[in-house]
């Protein structure tokens, strides 16, 4: 069940209608209808994996509990890694054996051994990188005394899997949502009104452009080897805004929609394109999984406490560990280490915390220097992107070798309507505008509501519904539903 | 609550009636004016997908109209029929392409599968009603609302530029100049093609017997027709099949067999469709055929076979052939007509 699709349109209003009117003010219903709607709602893609969520949720939940009531830091040890290993094997069975096993055979192959790896033929289950990490930021803060095990197995239920995050985050932190689990939610309607309004937005990214420019990328990155450098180009360009629409546009629907219930999650993106380094870049792309390896990855390491050689080290862990949580495939490891190479500079002479104003605040226009440093930024943006999309490192390397030809200054040419490729081109112009006018915002149209007149408002949404309707592309899978 | 209820309530009806307008209304006025006139020669029209489209050239076959158009299936060439039958009451007889692969279930794809629905539903969206739009909604819900909005938008640009013309979008003759019959037939590289014979196209079957009814009601003569196809075609594989359904379900309509007409590999674009070479030499027969009265004979095949066999017989010489033929036609006409007499 998509979020953009014709049956969430309709299971929304069936459980916002239940949750206020049915479920009333009672805490205990309320989360009982939400968990219900929940395991629907996953239901949905797959009854069978059903299982292994509640397993996994029982499991943190018990180890939880163990840990806290553990007379011995031994027994603490022992459920604390029992947690851990348990909850990491899902995920390396389902989503690292058969990537382990083909890069062994390669391995074996390459000192003379051909051996046929034996793969799983099982398809990944939707949302286990996000639930498993809610999983584990739970026991770890439980392990580090950051917080207490919660005793009521529906509360943590819901906290792991709530609709709105469960498939692709974002991902929450047991201090953060718990509580909010735990107190009675009272209607309020300016929280609703803008939940509608962030899901409005959301749609808008994923379902024009989003969608319209994975036409075009999926058709240059599938056919890369007969295009010219500069059509290359356009569909690096393309992949980058399909990506960041289509899952901020997600993230800004899961939010959305959790306000409806009276629930704030974590923010997951702040204009990242806007950045003026790339350090600036990942404090505001998947800020809860950026975050995530910062607390639980990033500091245990030692984070910045050790000097230049640990904060050197440190960071190409994370950024590794971050590449590969993507996804089983060297193009990802590739782009997390591209990404570490490019924030080292700032690292060593201790740069990376220079951006953390909003650009141009309180400006409509950057600086001169501001504006080349956001564009050098998404250039180097871009080019990781290439990495990203690639079906393998042999396609990213042909993809690059091409773009870097006499071909480069070519006009870009493939096989699209050019009408079509035209309002693509103008819908993103549009799209940035507007995104730059509300950067200041928690999203970009949260401003409205500031706005006094009501007819403006609503001529915005008005004019908002019938672009979508009219440039919306074709439905296509969220990206980040894979990972 | 109740007041953001209601006002959801409102925003929501508010949205939904602004889309309606603006699909409807367009909808209406295109529908309204548009244009599917052809020349008042025409008197006859040439409907199907592709093999007819690049098989009948109707320059030079005299008073044809080929409206046949690429990867269309019947349910969109229903569409054509009916703005085309009523805008042109000159047109007399309806010819309709009825080959093998229209009746596998590759044809449902064609229908609704997202590449073909979303070129061909945007063109005829306007002349639809509830039971079309219902059965592309029913097999393909997902990508529909993808193909409503291109749609349009595609009506909106016919309405800001007045551009209600459809007879250069339809349909029409398509010349293809080379042939790879040789190196597709000598290729090993090439997989074979699977053929189901097995799962067959009842939509397409279906809307085959709506154009049948819609012309057959409005006084249209109409016959099937099937064009020259190579012999390694590999969906001649179904013939029996196609032949029972012929047979079983088209029965009361005259088919017109031109499968086995003798085009030489060179005359093939590839094995479904004629390449010019091999449309011209098609094209001047069957005109030959025309103005010897061939639809107004009863033993219509039985004069395709015997021009078929002329044309066999002596191919070099196959306009003396044809004009010694057209000649016995027109004693076998006139004896038949005074038998019918008596």
């Amino acid at each position: 069940m998509l979020f953009n699709s014709l049956s969430f349109a309709l299971f929304l209003p069936v459980v916002f209608v239940l949750y206020w009117f049915v479920a009333g003010k009672s805490l205990k219903y309320q989360n009982v209808l939400l968990l219900c709607a929940s395991y629907f709602f996953y239901a949905c893609w797959d009854w069978r994996f059903l299982f292994l969520l509640i397993f996994s949720t029982l499991l943190d939940y018990v180890t939880g509990i163990k840990m806290s009531g553990a007379g011995s830091a031994k027994a603490r040890k022992f459920w604390f890694w029992l947690s851990v290993i348990v909850n990491l094997g899902f995920l390396g069975v389902f989503k690292y054996f058969n990537f382990f096993a083909a890069s062994m055979a390669v391995a074996m192959a390459n000192i003379g051994l051909h051996v046929n790896p034996w793969t799983l033929k099982v398809i990944l289950p939707v949302g286990i990188s996000f639930y498993t990490f809610h999983g584990l930021s739970y026991v770890i803060d439980i392990y580090k005394n950051r917080i207490k095990a919660e005793r009521n197995f529906i509360d943590y239920s819901l906290f792991v899997s709530f609709f709105p995050l469960l498939v692709a985050g974002p991902i929450e932190r047991a201090t953060h949502l718990l509580p909010q689990v735990k107190k009675v939610r009272t209607f309020d309607y300016y929280m609703a009104a803008d939940g509608l309004r962030q899901i409005l937005w959301g749609l808008f990214k994923k379902a024009v452009i989003a969608d319209q420019c994975s036409e075009f990328a999926n058709v240059i990155f599938a056919n890369s080897s007969g295009y010219t450098g500069s059509t290359l180009v356009l569909g690096a360009l393309f992949f980058t805004f399909q990506i960041y629409c289509d899952f901020s546009g997600y993230s800004d629907m899961a939010l959305g929609i959790a306000r409806l219930f009276g629930i704030d999650l974590l923010r997951n993106f702040a204009f990242p394109y806007f950045s003026r380094d790339i350090a600036e870049f990942w404090r505001r792309w998947h800020i809860s999984l950026s975050s995530w390896f910062r607390d639980y990855l990033y500091i245990p390491l030692g984070g910045s406490k050790g000097g230049t050689w640990t904060k050197v080290r440190n960071t190409f862990i994370i950024f590794l560990v971050s590449g590969f949580w993507h996804g089983a495939n060297w193009t990802f490891i590739t782009w997390g280490l591209l990404n570490a190479l490019y924030i080292m500079p700032l690292i060593i002479f201790n740069k990376n915390r220079v951006n953390l104003q909003i650009v141009a605040q309180g400006r409509a226009l950057p600086s001169l220097r501001e504006f080349f440093q956001i564009l050098l930024t998404f250039s180097l943006t871009v080019f990781a992107w290439i990495f990203f999309r690639a079906t393998s490192m042999s396609h990213a390397f042909s993809y690059i070798g091409r773009i870097f030809s006499k071909s480069l200054f070519t006009v870009p040419q493939f096989d699209a309507s050019r009408v079509m490729v035209f309002e693509t081109v103008i819908l993103i112009i549009v799209f940035i505008i507007i995104e730059w006018s509300g950067r200041e915002s928690q999203y970009a149209i949260a401003s409205l509501a500031r706005f006094k007149r009501k007819s403006y408002r609503y001529a915005f949404y008005f004019s908002l519904i019938l672009m979508i309707y009219l440039f919306m592309g074709r439905e296509q899978q969220f990206i980040y539903f894979q990972f | 609550m109740s007041k953001f209820i209601k006002q959801t309530v409102l925003f929501l009806v508010a949205s939904i009636l602004m889309l309606a307008v603006i699909i409807l209304v367009p909808n209406y006025i295109v529908n309204k004016k548009s244009r599917f006139v052809i020349s008042n020669k025409s008197k006859i029209v040439l409907f199907g997908h592709s093999h007819p489209e690049c098989a009948f050239n109707d320059t030079l076959i005299n008073s044809l109209k080929n409206l046949s158009h690429s990867a269309e299936p019947y349910f969109y060439t229903y569409q054509k029929v009916k703005m085309v039958l009523l805008q042109n009451p000159q047109i007399e007889t309806v010819l309709i392409e009825f080959t093998n692969n229209q009746i596998d279930a590759k044809m449902d794809e064609w229908t609704w599968g997202y590449k073909y629905m979303s070129s061909m539903f945007p063109k005829y969206t306007p002349f639809m009603d509830r039971a079309d739009i219902g059965l592309l909604v029913k097999n393909n819900p997902k990508d529909f609302m993808n193909c409503l909005s291109v749609s349009t938008r595609t009506n909106l640009t016919r309405l800001l530029t007045s551009n209600y013309e459809f007879t250069n979008v339809i349909g029409g003759y398509l010349r293809i100049n080379n042939s790879q019959t040789n190196s597709t037939a000598d290729s090993s590289s090439t997989p074979p093609i699977k053929i189901t014979t097995e799962r067959l196209s009842f939509v397409n079957l279906l809307y085959l017997q709506k154009i049948i009814s819609y012309c057959t009601v409005r006084g249209k003569r109409v016959f099937l027709v099937r064009s020259p196809q190579h012999r390694s075609y590999e969906y001649l594989k179904n013939e029996y099949e196609f032949l029972r359904i012929r047979q079983k379900m088209f029965s009361s309509v005259e088919f017109l067999d031109f499968n086995k007409f003798p085009i030489a590999d060179d005359g093939f674009a590839d094995f479904g469709h004629l390449n010019y070479k091999g449309a011209s030499k098609f094209s001047n027969w069957f005109n030959i055929m025309l103005n010897s009265g061939l639809l107004n004979t009863d033993k219509k095949q039985f004069l395709i076979n015997q021009g078929i066999s002329a044309v066999i017989a002596n191919d070099k010489t196959v306009s003396l052939a044809l004009q010694s033929f057209a000649a016995h036609q027109l004693d076998f006409r006139l004896s038949y007509a005074k038998a019918r007499t008596y």
